[in-house]
């Protein structure tokens, strides 16, 4: 490398150095908060770093609120499981088969995942008011897959139209039925897609506040963003240990990010650019 | 950072079948097998109708009636006319949260471009760490809204406040600001929120947009003696511009849309300060209890997202004719 190409490559670096202390120093003041007491959350002064490390908000966190993180995991796996469900044969036929409504039907999916979800969700609070689908799992569930299956839809579709079509043919010419096809040959070499799809399905059922604040009310079971929610209303007595139960729903994410960065890398180009 | 994993054989050109269709419709495909091959599409249909149109419809419906917290139960109430809509628009509130909506979405996407392009070639310059530093950046994007919502309340609290804490260390102000408490600063800590949470996903599709760019098209650019900024405008914009422009309806479709974050930072408030039209219409629905009006607000937020739909059909027309 040239001593120019060095240096600019310098500046580069402390440029990337700024902008992620700045990008990433909300996520610093949790980490540090969590360590604090409400008292000195609550003080005069910001500390930049804990005064004395304690771990009193993460047991509080732990003995009160471990079953709303279990329900949560529920929601997020149960979310990317049924959006797969949904999603996978759907993409599967549209790539697949010629259908006369197949522009009419991707421009449709298109359509829905520019729905807001607050629409759907006021609405529903009143469908499922009727069907006595409130305050339930799968009522929820269901909901909170709608955040993804338009879009796990249209990146599995655009996957599947990459497959090689000569081993599809193959397979087909082998007296293979179009379900055999579709389970034994189509869905494992779509396994990068599919983790992709259930990547994000998880993290949306994981984070959804919008349906279960409209969907739940008095429920025996809440996902911790409605109990991040509740402590706003006590927001002075309990900051402590809200700051806690955020680093738990900052968790998911953050080690997906790190297990899984290909596939959400590839989530977020495919899915919003190829859609 | 892997570029897009999928596709192993590039699809055809415009125009030419894929050659199993090719056989498909020389072979015509037998009745039964056409409705066995249409039941992959039955769940989803189902559930599609079930989420997204049944509500839509419903909340169509409701939007012309006359609703009160008594015909919750029943499935229609009295036929009310645009008496619901007439009444939603007559509030100053719903005036300035559909200002505020577009203001907001105008302003977030406004800087979220600018900065999130910027970073995109900054991260596409070598430098050490880098693909450590592309990962980084997209933690903002993948948190749960409403605890980003939560983590700026904190950080832009009056007292022991991360912001007016820095502030004051730097010597800008002496005495701590109300950002959640005076309705100006409220809005404007709002928006930098959300401008925070979305620079992530402009940067990684930009960044992924500039890795397409030829490297040799750059250099014959620099061998004519064209500048960093011409090369950049005349041969690098270009290309990406595709990209842009999606990234800049999805950017609208999101941020018209958001709700957690307002309610997880100020709810509305201070004075309604920072009700755009999701959160101001969930409260109207669930803490007035009309209904009605609610879903006329619905209405007009869901024509206005609408709005970015035709452009958002023909920016993915490829994937329309595949």
């Amino acid at each position: 490398m040239t001593r120019h190409g060095r240096l600019t490559g310098l500046l580069a670096g402390l440029g990337a150095l700024v902008a992620l202390v700045i990008m990433l120093f909300p996520l610093y003041a949790v980490v540090v908060a969590s360590f604090e007491s409400n008292y000195q959350l609550l003080g005069t002064s910001y500390n930049f770093l804990p005064p004395k490390l304690s771990f009193a908000n993460y047991s509080a966190v732990i003995s009160q609120q471990g079953g709303h993180i279990v329900s949560t995991l529920v929601i997020g796996v149960c979310t990317a499981i049924l959006t797969l469900v949904v999603a996978l044969p759907a993409a599967h036929a549209l790539a697949r088969y010629r259908f006369r409504v197949t522009a009419a039907a991707v421009g449709g999916l298109l359509i829905a995942q520019i729905l807001p979800s607050v629409v759907i969700a006021n609405s529903l609070f009143l469908i499922y008011h009727k069907l006595g689908l409130l305050n339930t799992y799968p009522g929820l569930i269901v909901a909170d897959a709608s955040y993804n299956v338009p879009f796990a839809i249209l990146v599995l579709r655009a996957f599947m139209l990459g497959l090689p079509t000569d081993v599809l043919q193959a397979a087909r010419v082998d007296g293979a039925t179009e379900w055999k096809l579709f389970l034994r040959v189509v869905l494992p070499m779509s396994r990068s897609a599919i983790i992709t799809v259930a990547v994000f399905a998880f993290l949306q059922g994981w984070g959804d506040f919008i349906f279960a604040l409209t969907l739940l009310s008095g429920s025996t079971f809440e996902p911790i963003t409605l109990s991040i929610y509740s402590y706003i209303g006590e927001f002075q007595s309990n900051l402590g240990d809200a700051m806690a139960l955020c680093i738990v729903g900052i968790l998911p994410a953050a080690v997906l990010l790190v297990v899984a960065q290909r596939y959400i890398a590839a989530g977020l180009t495919v899915g919003s650019v190829k859609g | 950072m892997a570029r897009i994993a999928a596709p192993t054989s590039r699809p055809p050109a415009r125009g030419t079948p894929r050659s199993d269709r090719v056989t498909e419709v020389a072979g015509r495909v037998r009745l039964w097998t056409r409705y066995a091959r249409a039941v992959f599409l039955i769940p989803a249909l189902a559930y599609v109708l079930f989420v997204f149109v049944l509500p839509i419809v419903y909340n169509l419906i409701l939007s012309f009636e006359q609703t009160s917290p008594a015909t919750i139960a029943s499935l229609f109430a009295p036929f009310a006319g645009i008496s619901n809509y007439k009444d939603i628009l007559d509030q100053s509130t719903t005036q300035s949260a559909i200002v505020r909506t577009f203001t907001f979405t105008a302003a977030s996407l406004f800087f979220q471009f600018f900065i999130g392009f910027a970073l995109a070639l900054l991260f596409n310059m070598k430098f050490p760490l880098r693909r450590v530093a592309r990962s980084l950046i997209i933690i903002p994007w993948l948190l749960p809204l409403l605890i980003t919502g939560f983590i700026f309340r904190f950080l832009f609290q009056t007292e022991a406040g991360a912001v007016n804490q820095i502030l004051q260390d730097l010597h800008l102000i002496s005495q701590p600001v109300g950002f959640l408490t005076s309705p100006g600063w409220a809005y404007f800590a709002v928006l930098v929120a959300n401008i925070w949470l979305g620079i992530p996903f402009f940067t990684v599709l930009l960044y992924s947009a500039l890795q397409d760019v030829p490297a040799e098209l750059k250099e014959a650019a620099m061998l004519d003696g064209a500048n960093a900024w011409q090369r950049l405008i005349r041969v690098t914009l270009p290309i990406v511009r595709p990209v842009i422009e999606v990234v800049i309806v999805l950017g609208f479709v999101f941020t018209i849309k958001v709700f957690d974050l307002v309610i997880g930072m100020t709810e509305g408030g201070p004075a309604n300060s920072t009700e755009i039209m999701a959160p101001w219409a969930y409260n109207v629905t669930f803490q007035q209890f009309e209904y009605g009006q609610g879903a006329a607000l619905n209405t007009i937020l869901l024509l206005i997202a609408f709005v970015a739909a035709p452009v958002y059909i023909w920016l993915n027309r490829e994937s329309l004719r595949r």
